[in-house]
């Protein structure tokens, strides 16, 4: 910590009056959630959408727990979310390695078409993915959700994980390449290391995007011991849409798993964050 | 996304029925059956219970079926029926797959996959689609077969035959109409005349707004409602509404429908709905009327429950406000609503067509037998002859007096041009968010013509 | 080393699997969109070759110009709400000096989490133009502003596209902010001796570091905005009317509502093309030299 940015910091009282004003409307909506789930819905429409209920209605999740498969659907959601998250993030960080850093022809053009996925909204391709699907006989099983998850995402964190790369001195690899590791040993010990934030914060985003996907698992999934949370969600808003308070709740149950989650990763993010810049620094 | 019993009749198209009604109408509590369906259909259901109690007993067979399951008004008559199943054939098993409220993208996904479940619900559009590319078995002769035709209310046989003469589904629910409600508290309290003509409409419109008091609730973010408060203008003017731009023999240019756009636009002007109404759901509309912040509230006759629940005798219906007052007299017994062919409807793929349909025709009947004995609606497809365990409230009573006499128009799920269903959902929308009524002929003339 | 870096072998190992997958997955799929784009097809039976007639209907439909001047609206917003909250926060939460950091870290990201399906919900009470929070505040400031933010045609749009800014701020933020955490301090030391205010630091030094960074936010907000659909999907079903399609609603629409698959197909295409264009347009525009520290 350098002295003049200490004083810096303290002279900032208003930004930082700003940046926590914006914190709590960020956060507001997780409260948001857990007060409607405790609600009635005269409260919920009418009399208080937006403060603290009145009198707490925790039967509410009793109504959502008994009428909702929730531990199938978490579970389901575990195992694709993290079947996921490994697949992209495994592919997308070779696949971005030899676009950054490797020399080849069509590196630029294999680059750009990747991206091209990156604005393909999935209903676009829905109809053609599904009948895919089922011609590789992966209908119905959680495969049919894990395989085009991670093929989504490879978009996204190949992109990430190219900028990362690309910012990475190529003295690195001209030494390792003098000490004669292989490019396969200079990859697994030298470059992966670096990319770590990089690797925390794709955990994240990924995992997050196959947690609360919706549209393919609607169109490929209708088993229901194969239904993930926001699959059992609608279903749930069906049942429910004469208490509000107990779809509240379901939302609550669904999203929690993620914001803890994210509390709890944000300091595996941090430090890598910091090992990051102390190697590049 | 969220939709209320009303809207879950969406995907089933409805049929009516003067017998069942005149029946019920007349009947105190639980101590009669309707005259017209006692003999028949008793007679049918053993009949179809015979047969697969002697083929199958033996063997256990699976059958997927997709349908709708959402809320009280679909899963207690779904329960209901898949018990009676039960009883009456022990060897079938249903495995449901609830249906999406999607716009028919994971059924038509199924179709396009080959996944088609062997029972799935089907409204005219499926219909229409699928049985082009083979995905929806032609029933004809298992209706007569397993005495679904004979136990079809004769005024309701449009919901089980399409256009081309052909069955394709078997329908439970009968043909349905718009109803508009109103509280008749707040009506006297502000001393408004209930209205008879558009102008008097405006002049109520007027006077409640000016009290504080929302005129006219809806649930205008399903689109729906939306078409079905044109359809109620258009049908004062024109009998039959908008089923005949449906059909292109007319414009929405023409006349009778400029009008009718035109003096809904001036209504919506006058300030005829709530802020925000094109972006309510059902919950949030009938809180309104319910607890007395809106005058009038539009929906399905099968609203009438829910009403009379949340406000006793001091809800009623009216007939529509006419062009004035000989328009009123001479339209006064034609509705908006009605309904089409739909139903439970049969893979022609699966391994047990025949056993999937004599299920379906099954489920159908059972479905409209527990909405007419215990949902307080006599508005269902079939004859039923067992006794009416909920009486049906007094609204239902003084409807079930002109059902007689009573024309209809058309839903808009019961639309058949898709592209125009589209259009005129749309553009209806619109003109309830204050769009011009030249911008609303345009939008539809538009797909009219194409 | 250009062997090393060059070995074929390697790059194949590299790059094949992702390639076949998203090959497979994505890319296919796409092509037959683009193949089906040029018939008039219901999805199901047997269509008819019109070669380019989807696309000279599309560029006559009046709601395939609403649907891209909505693109264009929320691409825009987003991007400039979500790239420039996004810094100045980056920026702020980097130089701050209060034990709360990391809770201000993990507030601005909080969004991101929560599902789609919430987060609207949760604005749809907010905008509801009887009880709404918004509608709320502007009377507890005594002003008679009072609005139908979703059921105005002319509005909806915006209101929508600022749920989206708001929800998504945070991924900008954390891209952001790690590129910020990554630029060696004494860069920025080397200006605060020259004698330059933080702001201006910041803007000297670090912004033009972080190049690479906003361009691939800009990629990502621009084109997230051009493609939308999820957000109007649940707040307003494209209306009221058809005020708030996007391309990717107009595909919908044609598609599943009136089952004009070979339709919806073009208009698809159509969409993939613009934010390829747009893709473009950025990388050419934002310098693409690489950053060496």
């Amino acid at each position: 910590m350098h002295t003049w940015m200490i004083r810096l910091r303290r002279q900032a009282p208003l930004s930082q009056l700003l940046m926590w004003i914006y914190a709590v409307l960020s956060v507001y909506p997780l409260l948001w959630m857990v007060f409607y789930s405790l609600k009635d819905n005269n409260e919920i429409f009418v009399t208080n959408p937006f403060g603290p209920p009145l009198s707490p209605r925790f039967e509410n999740y009793s109504t959502a727990w008994h009428s909702f498969q929730v531990p199938v659907y978490f579970l389901n959601s575990v195992l694709v979310s993290a079947a996921t998250v490994a697949g992209a993030i495994v592919l997308s960080v070779m696949f971005a390695y030899a676009a950054a850093r490797m020399r080849w022809r069509f590196r630029e053009t294999a680059r750009m078409y990747m991206v091209v996925g990156l604005f393909i909204p999935v209903q676009v391709i829905l109809l053609p993915l599904a009948v895919l699907m089922r011609d590789i006989h992966l209908a119905n099983s959680l495969l049919s959700l894990i395989v085009p998850y991670i093929a989504f995402n490879l978009s996204f964190a190949t992109l990430v994980f190219y900028g990362f790369f690309r910012t990475i001195p190529f003295e690195l690899e001209e030494s390792a390449c003098m000490d004669g590791a292989s490019i396969y040993r200079t990859f697994w010990s030298i470059m992966l290391p670096i990319v770590r934030p990089a690797i925390a914060t794709m955990i994240i985003f990924v995992f997050l995007s196959a947690w609360n996907e919706f549209p393919l698992a609607l169109i490929l999934i209708s088993k229901e011991e194969l239904k993930t949370l926001p699959l059992g969600l609608l279903f749930f808003q069906g049942q429910f849409t004469t208490d509000w308070g107990a779809m509240g709740a379901v939302m609550t149950m669904a999203s929690l798993p993620t914001v803890l989650l994210y509390v709890f990763f944000s300091e595996k993010v941090e430090s890598a964050l910091t090992v990051g810049s102390a190697v590049k620094g | 996304m969220i939709r209320k019993t009303g809207a879950i009749l969406l995907i089933a198209l409805l049929a009516f029925t003067a017998a069942a009604c005149g029946g019920s109408g007349s009947t105190n509590g639980s101590n009669a059956s309707p005259s017209a369906g006692s003999a028949s259909p008793s007679g049918s259901e053993s009949s179809a219970a015979a047969s697969p109690s002697a083929s199958a007993s033996a063997e256990k067979v699976k059958l997927r079926i997709y349908a709708q399951y959402a809320d009280e008004d679909t899963k207690l008559p779904y329960d209901y029926a898949v018990a009676e199943l039960k009883k009456e054939m022990p060897n079938v098993e249903l495995e449901l797959d609830i249906q999406a409220q999607d716009d028919g993208q994971k059924l038509k996904t199924y179709a396009a996959t080959g996944n088609l479940p062997d029972i799935y619900q089907a409204g005219l559009d499926i219909i229409n689609t699928f049985k082009q590319s083979g995905n929806i078995q032609q029933l004809d002769e298992y209706a007569d077969k397993f005495g679904f035709k004979d136990a079809m209310q004769p005024s309701a046989m449009n919901t089980l035959v399409t256009d081309d003469g052909h069955i394709y589904a078997f329908p439970y629910a009968g043909n349905e109409m718009i109803l508009l409600y109103y509280n008749k508290e707040l009506f006297e309290k502000f001393g408004v005349k209930v209205p008879t003509t558009f102008d008097e409409w405006k002049t109520a419109v007027e006077t409640f707004k000016k009290n504080g008091i929302i005129p006219l609730s809806m649930f205008a973010k399903e689109k729906w409602p939306d078409v079905a408060l044109y359809d109620v203008f258009a049908s004062r003017l024109d009998p039959a509404g908008i089923t005949k731009l449906d059909k292109g023999q007319a414009k929405a240019s023409d006349p009778a429908y400029k009008t009718a756009a035109e003096k809904l636009a001036e209504l919506v002007k006058a300030g005829l709905l709530a802020k925000g109404a094109t972006n309510m759901n059902y919950d949030q509309a009938a809180a309104l009327f319910y607890e007395g912040k809106a005058a009038m509230f539009l929906n399905g006759q099968w609203e009438i429950e829910a009403s009379t629940k949340a406000l006793g005798d001091k809800v009623a219906w009216m007939f529509y406000p006419g062009m004035d007052a000989a328009g009123y007299e001479s339209s006064k017994l034609v509705f908006s609503g009605g309904g089409g062919p739909g139903g439970y409807a049969v893979n022609p793929k699966s391994e047990h067509v025949e056993l999937a349909a004599q299920v379906a025709a099954f489920m159908s009947r059972k479905y409209a037998e527990f909405k007419y004995t215990e949902r307080g609606t006599p508005i269902v497809a079939t004859k039923v002859d067992k006794p009416i365990v909920k009486q049906y409230p007094p609204m239902m009573q003084e409807l079930a007096k002109v059902i007689p006499d009573m024309k209809s128009t058309a839903f808009a799920w019961g639309l058949s041009n898709p592209k125009f269903k589209a259009a005129i959902e749309d553009a209806s929308q619109s003109l309830l968010a204050g769009t011009s009524a030249e911008q609303f002929v345009k939008e539809v003339d538009k797909a009219i013509g194409q | 080393m250009n062997k090393f870096l060059g070995n074929r072998a390697a790059v194949a190992v590299f790059i094949l699997p992702a390639l076949l997958l998203y090959s497979v997955i994505v890319f296919w799929p796409l092509l037959q969109t683009l193949y089906r784009s040029l018939f008039q097809w219901d999805g199901l039976n047997p269509g008819t070759f019109l070669f380019l007639d989807n696309y000279k209907e599309l560029f006559q439909d009046e709601l395939f110009r609403t649907s891209v001047y909505n693109g264009l609206i929320f691409a825009v917003i987003i991007a400039v709400f979500q790239i420039g909250v996004g810094t100045l926060l980056a920026f702020g939460v980097a130089d701050a000096y209060v034990k709360g950091r990391k809770w201000l870290r993990i507030s601005f990201f909080i969004p991101v989490v929560l599902s789609v399906t919430v987060v609207c919900q949760l604005w749809m009470a907010v905008y509801n133009g009887e009880y709404g929070l918004l509608n709320r505040l502007f009377q507890a400031f005594g002003m008679s502003y009072r609005q139908d933010w979703l059921s105005d045609p002319d509005k909806a749009i915006y209101a929508i596209a600022m749920v989206n800014a708001w929800h998504f701020m945070g991924y900008h933020f954390a891209l952001l902010f790690a590129a910020v955490k990554s630029i060696p301090e004494h860069f920025l030391e080397a200006a605060r001796i020259d004698g330059a205010s933080k702001w201006k630091a910041h803007w000297l030094i670090t912004v033009p570091l972080l190049r690479e960074t906003y361009r691939f936010c800009l990629v990502l907000a621009v084109t997230g905005g051009l493609s939308a659909f999820a957000q109007m999907f649940i707040m307003t079903g494209g209306g009221p009317g058809t005020s708030t399609y996007t391309l990717t609603y107009l595909m919908y629409r044609s598609a599943f509502r009136i089952n004009e698959f070979g339709y919806g197909s073009a208009s698809a295409v159509v969409l993939v093309i613009e934010c390829l264009i747009v893709t473009l347009l950025i990388n050419r525009l934002v310098a693409r030299d690489r950053i060496v520290y």
